[in-house]
C-alpha cells in the first residue's frame, strides 16, 4: 500500500517553478531518501504535501485519500520534523510535547502517556522539567524529533534532521529513524549528508530543478549513472610497473598510480579482474591488497545533477 | 473549537508566565492614573497668599479697603512693609501684593482714587478677580466721596450707611468636576496608548512564531491559520478588556475619581476601541517581515499618533492644523465622545462617533486579511 502518493504535482511563485509535475510513490514501512541541492524544489514539495503550501496543479494521497479533500485526516497522519528548530524555548521540553501533541486532539491521560513516550524515546525522559534554551544542538534536535511523534503520525517527514549536531547524537537519531520505521512509521527522509541517506533510507528520489531526475533503491540508482568499476589495488612497490600492457588489457579505460595504490577504471560488465593481477604478477610487483568500488551515491548525484548536493 | 482552545489556553499561560506583560497589561496603567492624579493635583481649590503695604497709616477707609480684601474667598491677607514686598514675592511666600498709597483714603473722599499698584509675577492668573473687585469696591467709595463733595463728616456717614446696606450675596459652592474630567481623560489617553502596545504585542506573538518556526509546525497539524489568528485575537481581546476593567476599577475605587460617565458605558466604549486596537496589530504584523519591522512600523504610529489625538495632553493646546489631522485618528474619536459623555450628552447622540470607531476596526482587519492573503508561502497566515 501506498503511504504517499504524489501525481504530477506542480508548484510556481509567479513565473518560477519551483515544482515541475513530479510523480512518486511512498510505499508503507519505507524509508525513503528525497535528495537535492539547496533551490532543487525539494522544500517546496515536502511543504506541498505536508498542506503548508497551496498545490498550483496535481494531486498528492496520504493513505489513498487526497489532501485537497481530506487535508485534516492527511494531516492527522503525518509528523514533521523541521530542519530549523520548531519548538519553545521558554516551555519545559514536556510542556513542548504536550502541546503539539494536544493539537493533533490528544487529551488527558492519553496525552500525558504519549508524551512520556515520545520524550523516553529520543532519550529526553529525564529532562521533562529542562529548558531547551540550556540545551545542545543534537538535544534540541531530538526534542524537535519528540514533537513530531507523540501523535504517532504513520508518515513522518523528517528534513535535514542531523544538520549541525555531534556524532553521537547523530548516530542516535539514525538509531531512531531506524527503530521508528521498524515500529511500523514510514519515513521520509532528506539530508545532505549522503552516507546517512545510503545507510538508512530503503528507496531515493533526486529531485533536481523542481523535477524528479531519478528514482529507485541504491543499487538502481547507481547502475543508471555507471558502467563502470573503480578498482584499487595496493602495492609494495610500483617502480616495475608497465601502464600501457596493464591499459591494454579488455575492458581497462585508465590507470592511475598514487603512493603505492594502483587505481583502475574498468568497464563493470567485464571480469578483468583475474587478468590484471596476472599482468603484475609478471611485472614482479607483490600485491598487499585489492579493492573494487561501487560508485557512491555523491557520484551517483554529481554525474546526474551535475552539482553537489551542497551546492 | 478544541483546538482553537488548545491554543488560547497556550497562549494564556505564555503570557502570564512572562511578568513583563503583566507589567503592561495592569501595572502600567495604574501608574498612568497616578501620574494623571499627580499632575492634576494641583489644580484645586487653593488661597491665594496677599500681602498689603499700606501707606496710608491707620485711616478707617483704607482699613476698610484692607478688610474688604481679607473678606474674598480663599484669600490669605498679611500686612507687609514696602521693603519686603520683591522678596516675598520672588521666594513665592506671597501670590501678589497691593501697594495703598498715601492720601488714599483721603482721595476717595474727595471722589477721586488714587492709582494702587498690585504686584504679581504670576499675572492674570491671579491678579484679575482682585483687580475687578478692587475697581468695583473702590468706584462705589469714590461715588459716596463725590456725593459727599469732599465733606469728610459727610462721607464717613455716608460710607457708615454704605456698609449697613451693603447688599447680601448669596453663594452656593458647587463641586468643579473639571478637574476629575481632566484625570480621568489623561488617565484613558494613557490607557489607549497602553492598549495599543498590549495590542500590538500579543499580536507580535504571530510574527514570532513565523521566527522560530513554531509557525510552521503548528501549521503542520490539523489547526488551520484562521483558527490560529483567530485564537490570538481572543486572547488579545479578553486580556485588553481584562486591563479595560481593572484599569476603570482602580481608577474610581481606589483613586476616587469620578469620571462622570457610567461604568459599563465607559467599558463598552473601550472595548469597540480594544478593537481598533487589534486590528491595527494585526494590520502591522501582516506588513511586517520580522519582528524588527514590525516594532519599527509600531513605534513610528502609535506614539506620534497618539499624541497628535490628545492622549497625552489635551488637544485644544495644539494648533488648529493638527486638531483637524487629529480628525482621521481613532484615539480622538474616543476621547472626544468621552469628553462630550461628560458634558452630559447621551450615548445615543454620540452613535455617529461610535460607528467610526467601528469602522476604522473594520478597515484595519479587512486590510490585514487582505494583505495576509497575498502571501503565497508557508508564512501566510489566512
Amino acid at each position: 500500500m501506498n503511504v504517499l502518493e504524489v501525481k504530477q504535482l506542480t508548484k510556481k511563485f509567479g513565473d518560477f517553478i519551483a515544482v515541475d509535475n513530479i510523480t512518486m510513490s511512498v510505499k508503507e514501512g519505507e524509508i525513503f531518501g528525497f535528495l537535492g541541492a539547496n533551490g532543487a524544489g525539494k522544500s517546496t514539495a515536502i511543504n506541498m504535501i505536508a498542506s503548508l503550501l497551496r498545490v498550483t496543479k496535481g494531486e498528492i494521497e496520504v493513505l489513498g485519500k487526497n489532501i485537497a479533500k481530506h487535508g485534516k485526516f492527511a494531516k492527522m497522519n503525518i509528523g514533521i520534523v523541521p530542519q530549523e528548530m520548531a519548538i519553545y524555548e521558554d516551555m519545559t521540553t514536556y510542556e513542548n510535547v504536550y502541546f503539539f501533541a494536544g493539537l493533533y486532539g490528544l487529551r488527558g491521560a492519553e496525552l500525558k502517556e504519549r508524551v512520556i513516550e515520545a520524550l523516553a524515546f529520543v532519550g529526553l525522559g529525564d529532562k521533562h522539567k529542562s529548558y531547551p534554551k540550556n540545551f545542545s544542538g543534537g538535544m534540541k534536535r531530538r526534542l524537535n524529533i519528540a514533537c513530531a511523534i507523540a501523535h504517532r503520525p504513520k508518515l513522518l517527514i523528517m528534513d535535514e534532521p542531523t544538520v549541525g549536531i555531534d556524532p553521537q547524537s547523530r548516530n542516535y537519531i539514525l538509531g531512531s529513524v531506524k527503530k521508528l520505521n521498524e515500529m511500523g512509521c514510514t519515513i521520509i527522509y532528506t539530508s545532505h549528508y549522503m552516507e546517512e541517506v545510503e545507510e538508512i533510507c530503503t528507496r531515493i528520489a533526486i529531485i533536481d530543478h523542481g523535477k524528479i531526475i531519478a528514482e529507485g533503491t541504491k543499487g538502481q540508482l547507481k547502475a543508471i549513472i555507471t558502467n563502470q568499476k573503480n578498482i584499487g589495488i595496493e602495492v609494495r612497490s610500483a617502480e616495475n610497473l608497465d601502464r600501457s600492457k596493464l591499459a591494454g588489457i579488455a575492458g581497462v579505460n585508465q590507470v592511475k598510480v598514487e603512493d603505492r595504490i594502483i587505481k583502475i577504471t574498468s568497464d563493470s560488465e567485464i571480469n578483468n579482474l583475474n587478468r590484471i593481477i596476472q599482468q603484475l604478477m609478471a611485472d614482479d610487483i607483490e600485491i598487499r591488497s585489492v579493492e573494487e568500488h561501487e560508485p557512491s551515491l555523491e557520484t551517483v548525484f554529481l554525474t546526474l545533477t551535475g552539482r553537489s548536493l551542497r551546492d | 473549537m478544541k483546538d482553537t482552545l488548545w491554543l488560547i489556553r497556550k497562549t494564556f499561560l505564555s503570557t502570564f508566565k512572562k511578568p513583563m506583560n503583566l507589567l503592561l497589561y495592569f501595572v502600567f496603567p495604574v501608574l498612568g492614573i497616578l501620574l494623571a492624579t499627580l499632575i492634576h493635583s494641583g489644580s484645586g481649590d487653593t488661597e491665594l497668599r496677599m500681602g498689603i503695604v499700606n501707606q496710608d497709616g491707620g485711616r478707617q477707609i483704607t482699613q476698610g479697603v484692607i478688610d474688604a480684601v481679607g473678606r474674598m474667598d480663599s484669600m490669605l491677607v498679611s500686612e507687609i512693609e514696602e521693603n519686603e514686598v520683591k522678596d516675598l514675592i520672588a521666594s513665592g511666600e506671597l501670590d501678589a501684593a497691593i501697594i495703598l498709597p498715601a492720601g488714599f483714603a483721603q482721595s476717595l473722599i474727595d471722589g477721586n482714587p488714587s492709582d494702587l499698584k498690585i504686584i504679581s509675577i504670576k499675572g492674570a492668573q491671579v491678579t484679575g478677580q482682585l483687580k475687578a473687585y478692587l475697581e468695583q469696591h473702590i468706584n462705589n467709595l469714590a461715588s459716596v466721596g463725590r456725593v459727599a463733595q469732599g465733606n469728610e463728616v459727610k462721607f464717613k456717614t455716608l460710607y457708615e450707611n454704605y456698609q449697613k446696606n451693603g447688599f447680601e450675596l448669596a453663594t452656593e459652592k458647587i463641586d468643579d468636576q473639571s478637574i476629575n474630567h481632566n484625570k480621568t481623560n489623561q488617565t484613558i489617553g494613557y490607557l489607549l496608548i497602553l492598549m495599543l502596545v498590549s495590542a500590538s504585542s500579543l499580536s507580535g506573538i504571530l510574527i514570532k512564531e513565523r521566527e522560530n518556526r513554531t509557525y510552521y509546525r503548528l501549521l503542520s497539524s490539523p489547526v488551520n491559520a484562521r483558527t490560529y489568528v483567530l485564537s490570538n485575537v481572543i486572547v488579545n481581546l479578553t486580556m485588553m478588556m481584562l486591563q479595560i476593567a481593572v484599569t476603570l476599577w482602580i481608577m474610581i475605587t481606589i483613586f476616587h475619581v469620578d469620571p462622570g460617565i457610567p461604568y459599563w458605558s465607559m467599558f463598552f466604549i473601550l472595548v469597540l476601541f480594544a478593537l481598533v486596537a487589534i486590528s491595527l496589530s494585526l494590520a502591522i504584523v501582516a506588513f511586517s517581515s520580522s519582528s524588527s519591522a514590525a516594532s519599527g512600523m509600531q513605534n513610528l504610529l502609535l506614539i506620534p499618533t497618539s499624541l497628535l489625538a490628545g492622549c497625552m495632553f489635551p488637544l485644544a493646546l495644539m494648533p488648529a492644523a493638527m486638531q483637524q489631522i487629529a480628525h482621521f485618528l481613532p484615539q480622538y474619536w474616543l476621547l472626544d465622545t468621552f469628553s462630550h459623555l461628560q458634558q452630559g450628552v447621551s450615548m445615543g447622540e454620540l452613535s455617529l462617533n461610535l460607528i467610526i470607531l467601528i469602522v476604522f476596526a473594520v478597515a484595519l482587519s479587512l486590510i490585514a486579511i487582505y494583505k495576509f492573503g497575498r502571501n503565497n508561502d508557508t508564512r501566510s497566515y489566512i
